[in-house]
């Protein structure tokens, strides 16, 4: 680090104006990351004392891998150059004007989406590749699965390797499904949509990615030793006895939830502080609501998780028992913190989901959005119930039985909120006129899959239906239901709907209609078959099952090949489109919202002079 | 916002044709729904071996048909809306003849409507959980130990006889309360065609109860990930006769290993 403190030095470098900022880049980023790592974990290995009765046993190699992935992370921050300007200011100095139009992305080329530019659009497109980067692997890793399990015994994965790609199949699909629509879309679009001409923090905004992308690194350094063999919820004591490879898991975490934290803070400033003259609550999009719900929900939420985390990768490495029963600890403290961030993580990615279907649904139906203000207390009801039910995920724990009364009373409660989402949608489909495009369709299979995800969980939440359920695949393919039904496709007709404005092209719309299709009724194949083997008693996370269970599994499987290559297909639609795309006009679906006011390529600030607003953007239809 | 736009509820909205449509929709979706719905989980659950498991498919025909007439409703908008009047092209339609943005009898009337249901569920469900809970006060009740290890069950008998099997025996008709625990990780004890389960803990002891209530083999499973064999972690209940039950327990030899001491089961 001493040698970037040298070079920060405004004095140096040939451009006497932007100094060290214009060498450092994803590769110096990467270089230094790596060089960081291999140095402290030769460091730690000679100087490190070996485990002995007095010290605590077996915690020297988990001492070394986190500490080397924690010089990973400070290597990869410090090469993307996030600590420029946070050391400039230490300094008593700041950031010259050129430095910061260059960190803007000023020169509008290719290589501002490699560097730590801060300017909110190139930070949303970054976000929406990091997306479908990561709903590839997730992807490419849940068809393993499927594999696996194509026959009763199990088979060709080693139950180890299959415990860690459920588990890495889960985690990384939480994050990619949490960052879907407040990343691309919410760092995008959203700025636009409320007559910003940026975020509140753009370099906050700027870390927040990088963050993402320093993250993964040690997931998948984890895979390589001993991978994360505990599901994606990590449940101690178990985490106590897996592999290396945890440690992996508790590095992506903390960081994970630092850029969760950085984003929250960022875009609900944004939101609060800087919307148009004349942007009221009553006239600000419903989007935007949800975008702000989402990662304001998220702000308690992750924090409690990074703890969790700490303290679990303290007993590994330290010897500390905050988890293990036997010395005073309790497993049931960590299923507690961990559920603390999770239920309310749920909502994190469904509300911005829906929310940026009722932004659509009045565009598409050309009728003002039914009920305005029930669609912002449905929101603001599931976001204040969501911190209260966390403990329905452990009904069956035995933790605290005389509990589960009232956390049945308040994960039903939900039920009140969330029927009002419903509501706002099917009002606006009332007595519209349905212009029949992927984003339309899209509400209608919301609505379908997200009511199947929603009675299915009516039955989760009562305690004795629970007793049977819990553990089940019922339980995957609810969530599935919710996360995926619900809340990817929200994310896909945000990308159909925002593709024009955030390309400049209009998306294919012949390959988006297959995609489109394959995907839906390829899902519910799947995840129906994954419910009626959980009723018949399969349980989660298993590697081989019983013969009954085989009807089931072929279903499910056949539906997860159907959902694979509508995927790719919206893959190939997507790379297609951007390269060579019909070109896109302002405004492709007369919309009433800012976003589609601005010209493409959106200008590096957004609007040459800022707008004024004077009512919401629903007012479409006659009146009479 | 000022809203000077009619209500949806406006005149004799009940003679409007559209009004109409849907209400047949809804009433055809709401018994489709219902009935397809409770017919296909019902059968999949299959037969109960216990009251508690009866119970478990009785809730859930209970709660799928108390859905049902939400989700017919929302399929009988839906389902108009995709049929009615539909426009393709790049441009968009004409605006809607209409620009009615609320209606406070509808919302009224679907908010108290959802937390009726919520309310009818809550209360099914408490009286339920109130039968759950009472099974594990039965004083005629005998008392198994179940000790979970990475990847077997073991199960302690009570009679002081010492006896620890790895499939599970109950006698028929008589009421049994498991007091579970784990000698490593978690654990979730499932006992399938009875309908309960319950974590077990490394270091405390979590009780659950049930009365099987049919002769025959049912299924034990392990339903907590738990490492390396956890898919394999299952085995056996056979649920027998009193006599066959009390034979089998003599049958069986001290194992030593019981967890059942003199003071009870889980001291």
């Amino acid at each position: 680090m001493t040698t970037t403190m040298a070079h920060t030095a405004p004095t140096s470098g040939h451009t006497p104006k932007v100094g060290i900022i214009r060498h450092l880049n994803v590769f110096t980023a990467f270089a230094l990351g790596t060089i960081t790592a291999i140095v402290v974990w030769r460091l730690t290995l000679s100087l490190l004392p070996a485990d002995s009765e007095t010290a605590p046993l077996f915690t020297r190699e988990d001492k070394i891998t986190l500490l080397s992935m924690i010089g990973w992370f400070v290597g990869f921050m410090t090469g993307i150059g996030a600590l420029v300007a946070p050391f400039r200011w230490v300094m008593g100095k700041d950031l010259s004007h050129d430095e910061n139009m260059f960190l803007a992305g000023k020169d509008m080329g290719v290589k501002r989406y490699f560097r730590y530019t801060t300017d909110h659009k190139v930070v949303g497109i970054q976000y929406l590749v990091i997306t479908m980067v990561i709903f590839g692997m997730g992807g490419i890793l849940a068809m393993l699965i499927r594999a696996n399990l194509g026959t009763p015994e199990g088979g060709w994965i080693h139950p180890q390797a299959y415990n860690s790609i459920v588990g890495t199949h889960g985690i990384i699909m939480i994050v990619g499904t949490i960052i879907m629509v407040t990343g691309p879309f919410g760092n995008y679009i959203m700025p636009i949509m409320i007559g910003a001409r940026d975020m509140a923090f753009p370099r906050l905004n700027a870390l927040s990615f990088w963050l993402i992308v320093a993250a993964a690194i040690p997931l998948v350094w984890g895979q390589f030793i001993g991978g994360i063999s505990t599901g994606w919820s990590a449940y101690n004591p178990l985490a106590g006895q897996a592999p290396l490879g945890m440690n992996g898991y508790i590095m992506f975490i903390c960081i994970f939830a630092l850029s969760t934290m950085v984003a929250g803070a960022n875009i609900t400033t944004t939101v609060v502080r800087m919307r148009a003259r004349g942007m009221t609550w009553n006239r600000t999009p419903i989007f935007i609501y949800g975008v702000v719900a989402s990662v304001a929900l998220a702000l308690p939420a992750f924090p409690v998780f990074f703890l969790s985390q700490v303290m679990s990768g303290m007993d590994r490495a330290l010897g500390t028992s905050f988890y293990d029963t036997a010395r005073g600890g309790s497993g049931w403290l960590y299923e507690n913190l961990f559920w603390i961030m999770g239920h309310p993580e749920v909502y994190v990615i469904l509300i911005p989901a829906v929310a940026a279907l009722m932004e659509m649904a009045p565009v598409f139906t050309r009728r003002p959005l039914f009920s305005f203000n029930v669609a912002v207390m449905g929101i603001a009801g599931i976001c204040g119930l969501s911190v209260l039910v966390w403990a329905h995920h452990m009904y069956m724990s035995g933790w605290a039985p005389l509990l589960n009364a009232p956390f049945m009373l308040t994960t039903e409660l939900i039920s009140i909120p969330t029927g009002m989402l419903f509501l706002v949608l099917i009002g606006t489909l009332w007595r519209g006129r349905l212009w029949v495009t992927v984003p339309a369709l899209s509400i209608f299979a919301l609505l379908w899959n997200f009511m199947i995800g929603g009675v299915t969980g009516i039955y989760l939440s009562d305690v004795p239906a629970d007793a049977f359920l819990h553990g089940s695949m019922y339980v995957t393919a609810h969530f599935h239901y919710t996360l995926m039904g619900a809340g990817l496709t929200g994310a896909i007709a945000s990308l159909v709907y925002w593709f024009p404005k955030m390309t400049g092209r209009m998306l294919d719309k012949k390959l988006s209609w297959i995609s489109f299709w394959l995907v839906q009724v390829g899902f519910n194949v799947a995840f129906i078959g994954m419910f009626f083997v959980g009723l018949q008693g399969q349980p989660r996370r298993v590697e081989a099952y019983a013969a009954i269970f085989n009807k089931g599994n072929l279903v499910t499987s056949i539906g997860a090949a159907t959902i694979m290559t509508g995927m790719l297909i919206l893959l190939a639609a997507v790379i297609g489109s951007w390269r060579s795309g019909v070109k896109a006009p302002m405004n492709p679906w007369q919309a009433k919202s800012l976003e589609w006011t601005v010209p493409n390529p959106v200008p590096l600030e957004n609007f040459e002079t800022l707008p004024v607003v004077t009512e919401d953007v629903y007012g479409y239809g006659r009146k009479s | 916002m000022q809203d000077t736009n009619p209500d949806y509820f406006t005149g004799q909205w009940w003679k409007r044709k559209d009004v109409k449509t849907h209400a047949v929709l809804w009433v055809i979706l709401t018994a489709f729904i219902g009935y397809v719905g409770t017919e296909v989980q019902v059968r999949a659950l299959g037969a109960p071996a216990s009251a508690t498991m009866a119970n478990v498919i009785h809730l859930m025909r209970v709660f799928t048909w108390a859905a049902a007439p939400v989700a017919g409703f929302a399929a009988a908008i839906s389902l108009e809306a995709l049929l009615h009047d539909r426009h393709y092209g790049d441009n968009p339609p004409p605006e809607a003849d209409h620009a009615i943005r609320n209606s406070p009898r509808a919302i009224a009337l679907w908010i108290v409507i959802s937390a009726l249901l919520c309310l009818f569920a809550l209360v099914v469900g408490l009286i339920a959980l109130q039968k759950d809970d009472a099974r594990l006060l039965d004083a005629n009740a005998i008392h198994v130990n179940v000790v979970g290890q990475q990847w077997v069950w073991d199960f302690d008998y009570p009679g002081g006889s010492g006896v620890r099997s790895q499939v599970l025996h109950l006698p028929v008709n008589q009421p049994v309360v498991f007091h579970v625990t784990s000698k490593d990780v978690k654990h979730s004890f499932w006992l399938v065609q009875l309908g309960v389960k319950i974590d077990a803990n490394p270091g405390v002891f979590t009780e659950t109860a049930v009365t099987p209530n049919k002769i025959g083999t049912f299924d034990v499973r392990c339903a907590e990930l738990c490492g390396l064999l956890h898919a394999y972690m299952q085995n056996k209940v056979i649920v027998e006769s009193k006599e066959d039950y009390e034979k089998w327990l003599a049958s069986q030899p001290d194992t030593g290993k019981t967890t059942w001491t003199e003071a009870g089961a889980t001291a």
